[in-house]
This record gives structure tokens, C-alpha cells and sequence, in this order.
């Protein structure tokens, strides 16, 4: 599976959101289920799938699914790829 | 210390009658006790002498998966059975069918125990295992106490349909869920039948509280104490009581001794309202909190049953930072998009907390003898399949 498809995958899981209703630019002002143990849970999510394991700063200053793809990207890891 | 094996066959009868007119205490056990044989000598071996004589002992709390062998004086056994003969309102009764196992306290006392004492007849089956011979049995009943849990109401009234029982008097439910949503169709299919509400554990051995099914439609109200009961709940709202009839001793790994002013918990959570009457919430170990959140496990179980018609049940498990957690396991298997219908109530009605820690599925729930959900199995279903978790 393309990063970019997991990486769907894993945030539509954590956050329960339905395929249908899914965007990469969504804020957390956009995902009611944005809490704190959820960003727990997408941390750990993030470190099962893509092996990178974000900081605690980093996690808590995630704002949006696009700071997570940024972050991502920033260590080497490629969303552009087709899916 | 006699054991007795319970083999549901009618010799089981003749052994209870000879152990009971005999001094020496026993204990009844099920054919298969969820013990060690190992367990089971050591739980009788810590008995003291003065309980070696005119006592008996079963085993119970298999739905918390700890077992515990509960130990009754049968003079106070036969008081809770006389008790429960004018509570009831038995004396019309003229048999009583059997479709629990013995070793079960509630038939122990409620069937057996009362039909030894006040000279009615025990009509043995099988229960659901073989609806056959119970179908026979409630067709051929004349006058009869029927005495069932409430996980077996489904059942019944599935595999009966609207065949219509009128031999039977007394329809009892106790252990788990009182089937409330079912009244209607159980008061169709036993139409000359009183239904009640008990509730008890077998500490109590087993009786607490008893009530006409349609005297109220909360199911969990479930009536004041019996007379010779005292209940309370404690500061976080744990049921406890003392009774004339309760457990004298228990063991559960160690011998304990109930002593005559001790207050024993029923191991639920509730309330008592202005008239005495017991509010029951849940079990208290299916009540606890999560990051700050009190869960109640039968709360969420009614939240899912809007979008699941299966079977479902929890267990526990701590969660990677420590915490209180809870598995949610479905049977039959579940399809993605039941899952996912679940998935859509816990976003909708509950916050994060409260969601479960994964949700599995199997083909079936493992069930005690008793018809209640065998936690200590459920855990360790060997061939189960995992929909979905949370990642911490």
C-alpha cells in the first residue's frame, strides 16, 4: 500500500471518520474525535507504520492531517507517490 | 468433605437426597468445574472442623473468572427455602422443571432444596442443550415452577416460537439481565404464569430480593430484600447485605470465615431508593473509571446493541500506559460494516475513554453452565478476529 493510502487508512482508524467524509486538509477544528488520546493513539500509529517515532512536542503541536504528512515528509518519508 | 459430581443424569437426585440426610458436608460440582482437582482438595481441605458436618459447598464466579467455593449451613438453606415458598406465593406450585444445573445455587435452593422440602416433584432436563426433552417437559407440566436465566429467554422464545406453555405457574429469572424486552412475549408463551424478578449471588446462597415481574418496568429494579435480608450500598455504591441464609465461609485461594455482623458485598453496584427497593447499575467489575471516566461496561453494551443484534461481551485488560481498558468481543463473526456501525455509535455517543480497546469477533461466546458469559475464556478464544483497536 502507497504511504499516502496508510496513512489514510490510519487516520480514518484512529479518528473514526468514514471514508466519505476523509480529507488530507482537514484541521482538528474539522474532526470531533481530535482529543488528546487520540493524538496518543495516531503517535503510536505513526511509529507502528512508518517507524518514526514523533516527539512529544511534535504531537502536540499537530494542528491538522497535513502537519502529520509534513512531519512525515520531513524524514524522508514520500507522500507524492501514486497511490 | 464428599464431592459430588453433577452428570445431569437422575442418579445426581438420589446422591443430592442420601448427602443431604447424611451428617458429612459435601461440596457439588459441575462436571466440568473451571477448577483444578488440585484447587478444589485445597479449598476443601481449609475447612475447619465445625464445618465438616450438616454444611454444603458449591463453586461459583465463573463471570468474573475467579473461582470460589461458597460454603452454607443447610439449616439456613432450608429457612431461605421456606422463606421463598411464601414470597413466592409456591404453595399452588405442584412441580418444578429443571433447566439449570444443580450445582447452580438459585436451582439448588429454589428448586431442589424447596422441592425436597415441601414435597414436590423435580421434572429433570437439560435445558437449552436439549430443547427436545424441555419442550416435552413443559408440555407435560401441570402446576409448574419454572426457574430460568435470563440469557436463556432468547432462546426459548426462538426455538418455541408461539407455542403456548399453560402448565406453567411461576416463570423465575435470575443470574444476569433480566429480560424486560421479552416480558410480553414470555407472558404469551406462559400465560397462567407469574413471572419474577430475583436477585442474589451465591453468597447470599442465593436469594436477596424478589419481585413480580410487572410490578414496576425498570429492569433494574429488582424489588426489596426478602425478609431475613438487610441490604446497603457502601460509599461508591457497592451492594452489600447480611442475611439469615448467607455463605458461612468461602474460599478463594484462602479460607475465609463470614463472621454473624460482617457485611458481604453481592459484587454490584446500585442504590436504594425510599422504599428499600434495589436499583441495581451493574456488576462492579464491569464499572470502573478510564483516564478519569467512569465506564459502565453494561451501559456500553445497550449502546451497541442499536446498531449489533448479536451477542457481545467485554473484558477487561490495562491498556500500554496502565489504565483500566475493555475488549469488546462479538459473536457470530462480524462483517466490516457491522463493525463499522458500531464503531459510528461509540463516535456519536460516547467520548475516547469509552471506546473499547479492540473489537473482536468469534463465532460464539463461551458460556458458563449458568448461561452467563465465561470471562476467563473469552479472553483467550483461540480463533478470533480482530476488527479493529486503539493504538496505545
Amino acid at each position: 500500500m502507497a504511504n499516502r493510502d496508510e496513512l489514510k487508512a490510519l487516520l480514518q482508524e484512529v479518528f473514526l471518520l468514514t471514508p466519505e467524509e476523509f480529507r488530507f486538509d482537514m484541521t482538528r477544528d474539522d474532526v470531533e474525535t481530535w482529543d488528546s488520546l487520540g493524538v496518543v493513539s495516531l503517535a503510536v500509529g505513526v511509529h507502528e507504520t512508518f517507524g518514526y517515532h514523533m516527539t512529544p512536542e511534535e504531537a502536540s503541536s499537530l494542528r491538522s492531517f497535513g502537519d502529520v504528512v509534513a512531519i512525515l515528509e520531513s524524514k524522508g518519508i514520500r507522500f507524492d507517490e501514486p497511490s | 468433605v464428599r464431592i459430588l459430581v453433577e452428570r445431569h443424569a437422575p442418579e445426581d437426585l438420589a446422591a443430592l437426597d442420601e448427602a443431604w440426610r447424611t451428617a458429612e458436608t459435601f461440596a457439588l460440582v459441575p462436571e466440568k468445574a473451571g477448577v483444578s482437582e488440585e484447587w478444589l482438595r485445597a479449598a476443601l481441605a481449609s475447612l475447619p472442623s465445625d464445618l465438616r458436618q450438616h454444611h454444603f459447598a458449591l463453586l461459583t464466579s465463573g463471570s468474573t473468572g475467579r473461582p470460589k467455593l461458597v460454603v452454607g449451613a443447610r439449616a439456613r438453606a432450608e429457612a431461605l427455602a421456606g422463606t421463598l415458598h411464601d414470597v413466592q406465593q409456591s404453595e399452588e406450585v405442584g412441580e418444578t422443571i429443571l433447566a439449570l444445573p444443580l450445582s447452580y445455587c438459585y436451582a439448588f435452593v429454589n428448586q431442589w432444596l424447596w422441592g425436597r422440602l415441601f414435597a414436590r416433584t423435580l421434572v429433570q432436563t437439560r435445558g437449552v442443550a436439549r430443547l427436545d426433552m424441555l419442550r416435552a417437559a413443559l408440555r407435560d407440566a401441570r402446576s409448574a415452577m419454572f426457574c430460568l436465566v435470563g440469557s436463556q429467554a432468547p432462546l426459548l422464545l426462538g426455538y418455541f416460537g408461539e407455542e403456548v406453555f399453560d402448565g406453567v405457574v411461576r416463570l423465575h429469572f435470575a443470574g444476569g439481565a433480566f429480560p424486560q424486552n421479552d416480558l410480553d412475549r414470555l407472558q404469551r408463551m406462559f400465560p397462567a404464569a407469574s413471572i419474577f424478578n430475583n436477585y442474589g449471588c451465591a453468597e447470599a446462597m442465593p436469594r436477596l430480593t424478589v419481585r413480580p415481574a410487572f410490578d414496576g418496568r425498570d429492569p433494574r429494579d429488582v424489588g426489596p430484600p426478602v425478609p431475613g435480608v438487610a441490604l446497603r450500598t457502601s460509599g461508591g455504591g457497592a451492594v452489600e447485605f447480611r442475611s439469615d441464609y448467607a455463605a458461612v465461609a468461602f474460599f478463594d485461594g484462602e479460607f475465609h470465615r463470614v463472621g454473624a455482623d460482617d457485611w458481604l458485598e453481592s459484587g454490584d453496584l446500585g442504590s436504594i431508593d425510599e422504599r428499600g427497593r434495589l436499583h441495581l447499575e451493574g456488576r462492579a467489575h464491569e464499572v470502573f473509571k478510564r483516564y478519569g471516566e467512569k465506564i459502565a461496561l453494561p451501559a456500553l453494551l445497550e449502546s451497541i446493541h442499536c446498531g449489533w443484534s448479536g451477542d457481545a461481551a467485554f473484558y477487561r485488560e490495562r491498556d500500554a500506559n496502565g489504565e483500566e481498558a475493555h475488549v469488546l468481543v462479538l459473536a457470530p463473526r462480524a462483517a466490516d460494516a457491522a463493525v463499522r456501525a458500531i464503531l459510528a455509535v461509540f463516535r456519536s455517543s460516547h467520548p475516547r475513554p469509552h471506546w473499547p480497546l479492540r473489537i473482536e469477533s468469534a463465532e460464539a461466546l463461551p458460556l458458563l453452565a449458568n448461561g452467563k458469559v465465561d470471562v476467563g475464556r473469552l479472553r483467550h478464544l483461540p480463533e478470533r478476529t480482530v476488527h479493529w483497536r486503539q493504538r496505545f
